[in-house]
């Protein structure tokens, strides 16, 4: 399990002309990973999504927060000491035609950690044989057919199938998917996601689902849980449906709404909304950080940046989850929270046509 | 020359701007050559948005490049013309009048346009390139109706063009795309993957500048892309291809409404959706081919076909007209049932 509080990043940068500028790419993150669970995190390019992937694998550091893994807080710890924490995270990478050694077969891209792993659990040459085969075909590749191949002699889907099976040789608890099917051809993307789903409920991986279409989000499995994220702060956070059928922070419905509608199959959904401006990074405000592009911004979001709280608690209301939130056919809000301080629900995503 | 830009829409001119007839593209490959594109024909109408839907290796990219004469070696067209209104046969044409042609007639927004710039040279010097390349007097005039175009998109003209391309965003950067194809006041638009690397709402925003634009100048537009999407926010027609055949084509709406041909269906019925159930969506069997895959005799799609009969194995389905205004290549039912 993983749990992260508040974790921010924060880069300084000081170009020769533009002078010193402050990148906050993360504000104050905080989520739990439950064993066999779901995560998504969606928004724009820039948001700080990647980042956050990064820093949960270890390849980028945080300045601000906890990251806690099984327990253990591992800011405190030396690098070396954390290195076996990290181990339990692994990558999926967004461009398998990238991210695989072109002059590597598969057998040779998947023996290798499989032997840095063996120095830990004492798995004989043959074991790991076996298990390279295992793992090729749990990802669903027939391993005589794979392991003497090079990348290019692979489709998309196969690639980032190896992708996944490499990530696998260390026997990690938590895969973190950074626009995992974002390269792959729609033919075969949903085999993609149905493997990931797969892994959560058979080996009880958790996943971490980093992408910008939200769409591929509600195929990851059950349980799932959607956070939305804005110029490195949560802004709206909940169960997955739930946040795509009823959001109730503007920013999410103007992401909601850029979604293609498939004319014919769908409609498009009643109160669809459209950002009042492109998004510029460098004005900061004291404000809700949305409010410049908000149609609904009031003096009250310039001034106070909204925290995240839980749907249906006011400032300083009583705690009574998903109860006054008005959305009709919705169901249970479940832990439905969000940044706005006029939260409303509207509906924004295509409905599907009566056919 | 800034006129056409508040000309409002002709009412229905319907003339084919673009028709490429039988048109096949090979690539020379250690196997001899291979068809990239076989057969294809489609017409591209002034006041219509093509859609060009298909899969990596499809051929959607390759019978856009042609519509250039601008396959790359090992590619050539093998046989097949591409009439463009006012200019003649592409295919037949070759140096100074071709070149005349690419960026004057036919307007092209290269694939990841973000890397179709030149990272050396501001926008407006390579604005200025562009105008000398295609012998324009007026330079002066060809900046004006630049800036007209990047404000209709709602950019800051001047920001732009005093740019480099890596201080632009990708939505930014498609959008000078779109201006440095039309601004030579392109009649026919071609646009190759333009949202790709974009995320949703710069999507919706650049969808959004290909629908007016589109209007205004009364374009003939073609859409390549690999989203279902895409293709049906913006779409009047739709072409779906697979290996190297047009399989399907017809009005948007009807065909996303009711797919004629097996991969269509199962495109759609692939892609993920924001609505539904998701237990129903299922990813294709198999894999796209590619040139070295593709099935020499019979069906192309055969392999990955629900319905594949016998005499799939043997004869490759011609596009045919099953319903007025409505093509597909295919031996199965139309509605989905077995020969």
């Amino acid at each position: 399990m993983i749990e992260a509080r508040n974790i921010t990043r924060t880069y300084r940068t000081h170009g020769a002309f533009t002078g010193p500028r402050t990148v906050h790419a993360l504000r104050g993150v905080d989520f739990t990973l439950p064993k066999g669970g779901a995560v998504s995190f969606i928004g724009e390019s820039g948001c700080g999504k990647t980042t956050l992937g990064k820093i949960l694998t270890g390849l980028e550091t945080f300045d601000g927060g906890e990251l806690v893994v099984d327990g253990t807080e591992l800011s405190g710890l030396s690098p070396r000491r954390r290195a076996p924490y990290f181990r339990r995270i692994q990558m999926v990478h967004q461009d398998p035609y990238s991210a695989l050694n072109p002059t590597r077969t598969v057998g040779q891209i998947l023996g290798d950690p499989l032997r840095m792993r063996a120095k830990e659990t004492g798995a004989s040459r043959r074991e790991q044989e076996d298990r390279a085969a295992e793992l090729l075909e749990l990802v669903g590749l027939q391993p005589d057919g794979v392991l003497g191949k090079y990348p290019h002699q692979l489709s998309g889907g196969q690639r980032q199938r190896v992708v996944i099976a490499r990530a696998l040789t260390v026997d990690p608890e938590v895969l973190i998917a950074d626009e995992a099917v974002s390269m792959i051809d729609v033919s075969m993307r949903l085999g993609i996601l149905s493997l990931l789903r797969d892994l959560r409920e058979r080996l009880g991986i958790s996943l971490l689902f980093i992408t910008h279409d939200v769409a591929t989000a509600r195929y990851v499995g059950e349980g799932g849980e959607l956070h939305v994220i804005y110029r490195g702060q949560v802004i709206e956070r909940g169960p997955t449906d739930r946040v795509i059928q009823a959001p109730v922070h503007p920013y999410t419905q103007c992401l909601l709404s850029a979604i293609p509608v498939l004319r014919g199959i769908e409609e498009p959904g009643p109160d669809r909304l459209v950002p009042l401006a492109s998004l510029d990074e460098r004005t900061d405000t004291p404000g809700c950080l949305f409010a410049p592009r908000c149609p609904f911004a009031t003096d009250a979001c310039t001034a106070e940046r909204p925290a995240l709280v839980r749907l249906g608690d006011g400032a300083g209301g009583a705690d009574d989850p998903g109860g006054a939130d008005g959305a009709a056919g919705a169901g249970d809000a479940g832990d439905h929270r969000h940044a706005c301080l006029h939260p409303e629900a509207r509906h924004v995503v295509a409905v599907e046509a009566a056919v | 020359m800034t006129e056409t830009l508040q000309t409002p829409a002709a009412t229905e001119d319907r003339s084919a701007e673009v028709s490429v007839r039988d048109l096949t593209v090979v690539y020379r490959t250690d196997r001899g050559e291979l068809p990239a594109v076989s057969r294809a024909g489609i017409e591209l109408r002034a006041g219509e948005i093509t859609g060009l839907v298909g899969e990596s290796g499809s051929g959607k990219s390759t019978l856009a490049l042609s519509l250039l004469n601008a396959v790359p070696a090992p590619g050539r067209i093998a046989s097949g013309s591409v009439e463009v209104a006012g200019v003649g046969d592409v295919t037949k044409l070759e140096g100074k009048r071709l070149r005349r042609v690419r960026g004057g007639a036919l307007g092209y927004v290269f694939q990841a346009s973000q890397n179709s710039l030149n990272p050396l040279k501001t926008v407006g010097k390579q604005l200025l390139d562009l105008g000398r390349s295609h012998e324009v007097e007026d330079l002066q005039g060809l900046v004006r109706r630049a800036r007209e175009l990047a404000e209709r998109m709602g950019l800051d003209a001047d920001r732009v063009l005093d740019s480099y391309q890596h201080e632009l965003s990708g939505g930014m950067r498609q959008r000078v795309g779109i201006v440095l194809a039309l601004v030579l006041n392109a009649r026919v638009l071609i646009l190759d993957e333009p949202t790709t690397a974009l995320d949703m709402i710069s999507q919706a925003a650049v969808l959004d500048i290909v629908r007016a634009v589109h209007r205004e100048n009364n374009l003939a537009t073609l859409i390549v892309t690999h989203d279902m999407g895409v293709v049906s926010e913006v779409a009047d027609r739709l072409a779906v291809m697979y290996g190297g055949r047009i399989v399907e084509h017809g009005p948007a709406l009807e065909v996303l409404q009711r797919p004629s041909h097996p991969y269509t269906r199962a495109l759609i019925g692939a892609t993920a959706r924001i609505v539904g159930d998701t237990t129903r969506a299922r990813a294709l069997p198999g894999r796209p081919p590619d040139l070295t895959t593709l099935a020499t005799t019979g069906c192309v799609f055969r392999d990955r076909c629900p319905l594949a009969s016998a005499v799939c194995e043997e004869e490759d389905p011609a596009l045919v007209e099953w319903t007025p205004g409505r093509y597909r290549a295919c031996h199965a039912d139309p509605t989905g049932d077995r020969p």
